[in-house]
């Protein structure tokens, strides 16, 4: 029970890698925030199972792009959680991950990088503005945030989200150089492709098979498999591992 | 909500007693409704469909029928049509098999019925399709005509999805009167199909019928069995020998028995980068419908000598297994099968103390392979995940190995150079094998096939030949007649 006493925010947690991850926490003892945008009845369905595994749960409905929502979010955490430790920073703008029809660099107008800085690194940014009080009165607090193995390697050149996932990764060392005199850690995840999710599920199975011939593992990732490594960084296993970033794709990439 | 099976012309659905069955899996349930016709029904039902199979499907052009086929096949291709949804959502539930497994079969199968495919199935087996649709010049002189039965009865097995299909077109493509008897374990997809079929040409839903009986039970079946011109049955030996039992004399019956598959690794394929890959395509075959289908292979021979000795390759194997399980996870098995995997693993276990034998793969896991050292015979495994790797010192041994179970070989896949398959065809061919396959590909036969090394519509059809003699000496009696 690793995460026992303590408050684990997962942002976009009502279905995916983010349920997983939620769910995760939550048979680790933990008491889980389920943000969620919109789908209410997934989210609350998200977090029956993590009381039903063993930890606390509460879905919080938060557009993570407005800065208002998230305000908002935090406060609602501090009366009713009261404390906050963890904060994993998932949600992201919506994307189709569809190899055959995704826009080539010529068709990728400037405003659709804008909606995955949005998506990405400006959530996290309100996100992390917004916790840091709470997280700041935590003696092991720490920062997860979702990348992508895109950025190392970009098998599927998807611009815009691979961009701001980039931007996400220089965003996260900022905040680990600065928040690590604090005490507070901050690292990323960057999976490879994860399925199944509602936002891989365009990607076909010749795109499938050469991913996975080129990975060591022979298989894509599945949302359980992200969890652990986001948990192992959360937690007191990963307390003296900040400015990371861990690649969770069976070693396509190897940095 | 219960999801009413079968296709059932001429017969109300207020007029049939249904008897519901519930059905589990992935933590979901659905209940289905199968229809119990009572003797007389069974009876009306085959008399109504046999009448118009007379009246309408025998004079249309194979030409419609192919059209129909293709069309219902189209929408189930459809991955947003309601029916295709409804299938990928019921059949996981129902066959216990995961939703991805279901969703690539259904795409991969059903390919297979579109109208290039449905041609090259008639033009495997006529030289001159269009004797399916009056008198056509005979090579040999005359004239010559195919006609299917009026009645063809299909009774079904497994639980493999839409294996029904595959029978089910081959009786429509030659104008067969069809009724269908749904398997208990698969009751969705040839009743769906029926009913896409009766929707796109209603004259041909008339000649087709999609039923129900509990296996051995008395009134439904023997209506069924009597009326039939020609009975075209799966299951197990023992099954189909009660069949045939119950059948008249003059019936036409056609069986397909279960099978065992197997593969042959020659030492050319295992090089460091093609055993690899290899490996994944026959965890594949292994995976696809858990050994159910009559094609998947339960032992593979590999021969030593090449860069990845067979010890190795048989743990690239099980890595392949439990990675594909992740994606495809086994469906929960019965108490039955959990316990024939538990008795082949037992018996490796035993085999593996005295070091002829490593058994990869535990209890717990999805999958168990073995390695066995000694060259040895064919034999069944588990099922389920379970696979025997056997080493040899030449694939020319492999012949003499599986010959003991001639009468229930059919596809064996092979990964060897030209002149080593072309060798191997001809041994394996002697002792029965009646396809070989590529690995991966082993549970996708190219359409047109021989199934069970037969004719799957010559076999339906009988011929009606004019001899050049009485066309000859019909002219004689023709009113122009000098």
């Amino acid at each position: 029970m690793r995460f026992r006493d303590r408050a684990i925010l997962v942002t976009g947690a009502s279905r995916g890698i983010g349920a997983a991850i939620a769910k995760a926490f939550a048979a680790e003892g933990g008491t889980v925030i389920v943000n969620y945008r919109q789908d209410a009845e997934a989210a609350e369905g998200i977090a029956a199972r993590c009381r039903a595994a063993g930890g606390e749960a509460l879905a919080i409905a938060a557009d993570v792009t407005s800065e208002e929502a998230v305000a908002a979010m935090a406060e609602r955490i501090g009366e009713e959680v009261g404390r906050l430790d963890v904060v994993v920073n998932n949600a992201f703008a919506p994307y189709r991950f569809d190899p055959d029809r995704r826009a080539r660099f010529p068709d990728v107008p400037w405003s659709a990088y804008e909606r995955q800085f949005e998506g990405a690194v400006r959530a996290t940014y309100h996100v992390c503005r917004a916790m840091l009080p709470l997280l700041g009165r935590s003696s092991s607090a720490s920062i997860v945030n979702l990348a992508s193995d895109l950025v190392t390697r970009p098998s599927i050149p998807y611009h815009d989200y691979t961009t701001a996932k980039a931007a996400l990764v220089g965003f996260s060392r900022n905040l680990a150089a600065e928040l690590g005199p604090r005490g507070i850690r901050v690292n990323c995840v960057a999976p490879g492709l994860v399925s199944p999710t509602e936002a891989s599920a365009a990607t076909k199975e010749e795109v499938r098979e050469m991913l996975i011939a080129q990975t060591p593992l022979r298989r894509l990732a599945t949302p359980e498999d992200v969890a652990g490594p986001v948990l192992f960084l959360a937690g007191p296993d990963g307390a003296f591992v900040t400015g990371q970033v861990l690649h969770v794709d069976g070693g396509l990439v190897m940095a | 909500m219960t999801t009413f099976a079968g296709h059932l012309p001429g017969l109300d659905r207020e007029d049939v007693s249904w008897r519901r069955v519930s059905y589990e899996s992935w933590g979901e349930t659905a209940e289905i409704a199968l229809p119990d016709l009572t003797e007389a029904q069974a009876r009306a039902l085959c008399r109504h469909v046999r009448e118009n199979a007379r009246a309408r499907l025998k004079r249309m052009d194979v030409a419609r029928i192919v059209a129909a086929i293709d069309g219902a096949s189209e929408r189930l291709l459809d991955r947003t049509h309601p029916l295709r949804r409804e299938a990928e959502r019921m059949l996981p539930v129902v066959t216990g098999y995961d939703r991805e497994t279901v969703r690539l079969g259904l795409t991969s199968y059903l390919k297979t019925f579109q109208r290039p495919q449905l041609l090259r199935f008639l033009a495997e087996d006529f030289a001159d399709p269009g004797m399916l649709d009056g008198f056509r010049p005979a090579r040999k002189g005359g004239f010559v005509r195919a006609s299917g039965p009026d009645l063809l009865l299909h009774v079904w097995a497994g639980n493999v999805p839409a294996l029904s299909l595959w029978s089910l077109v081959c009786g429509l493509l030659v104008k067969a009167g069809t009724v269908g008897k749904l398997a208990s374990a698969e009751p969705l997809t040839a009743g769906w199909f029926a009913g896409l079929v009766a929707e796109i040409d209603p004259e041909i839903g008339e000649c087709l019928a999609i039923v129900w009986w509990k296996g051995g039970e008395e009134a439904g079946e023997a209506a069924f069995l009597a009326e039939a011109d020609t009975v075209m049955a799966y299951g197990g030996n023992a099954t189909l020998a009660a069949l045939r039992a119950k059948i008249p004399v003059t019936t036409r019956f056609l069986p397909h028995g279960h099978r065992i598959g197997f593969g042959l690794v020659a030492r050319e394929a295992l090089d460091s980068r093609r055993a690899m890959a290899l490996a994944r395509l026959a965890a594949k075959d292994v995976v696809r419908y858990e050994q159910q289908g009559c094609y998947s292979p339960q032992m593979i021979f590999v021969e030593r000598g090449g860069g990845v000795a067979p010890g190795e390759f048989a743990r690239y194997l099980a890595h392949e297994l439990a990675a594909l399980a992740h994606r495809h996870p086994r469906r929960t098995l019965s108490s039955g099968e959990g316990a024939s995997v538990a008795a082949w693993r037992g018996a490796q276990e035993m085999r593996a103390t005295g070091d002829a034998a490593v058994l990869l793969g535990a209890p717990e896991d999805p999958f168990s392979v073995v390695h066995l050292d000694a060259a040895t015979p064919l034999a069944p495994t588990g099922l389920n995940r379970t696979l025997a790797l056997v080493s040899v010192d030449s694939l020319d041994e492999v012949p003499a190995l599986v010959a003991p179970h001639r009468a229930f070989l059919q596809t064996a896949a092979i990964a060897a150079a030209p002149a080593a398959l072309f060798r191997l065809a001809e041994s394996l061919a002697s002792v029965g094998v009646s396809r070989l396959a590529a690995f991966g590909a082993m549970a996708s036969p190219e359409p047109g096939w021989h199934h069970d090394g037969r004719f799957s519509l010559l076999d339906l059809v009988t011929m009606t030949e004019i001899d050049q003699a009485a066309e000859a000496a019909a002219e004689g009696f023709a009113p122009y007649v000098d």
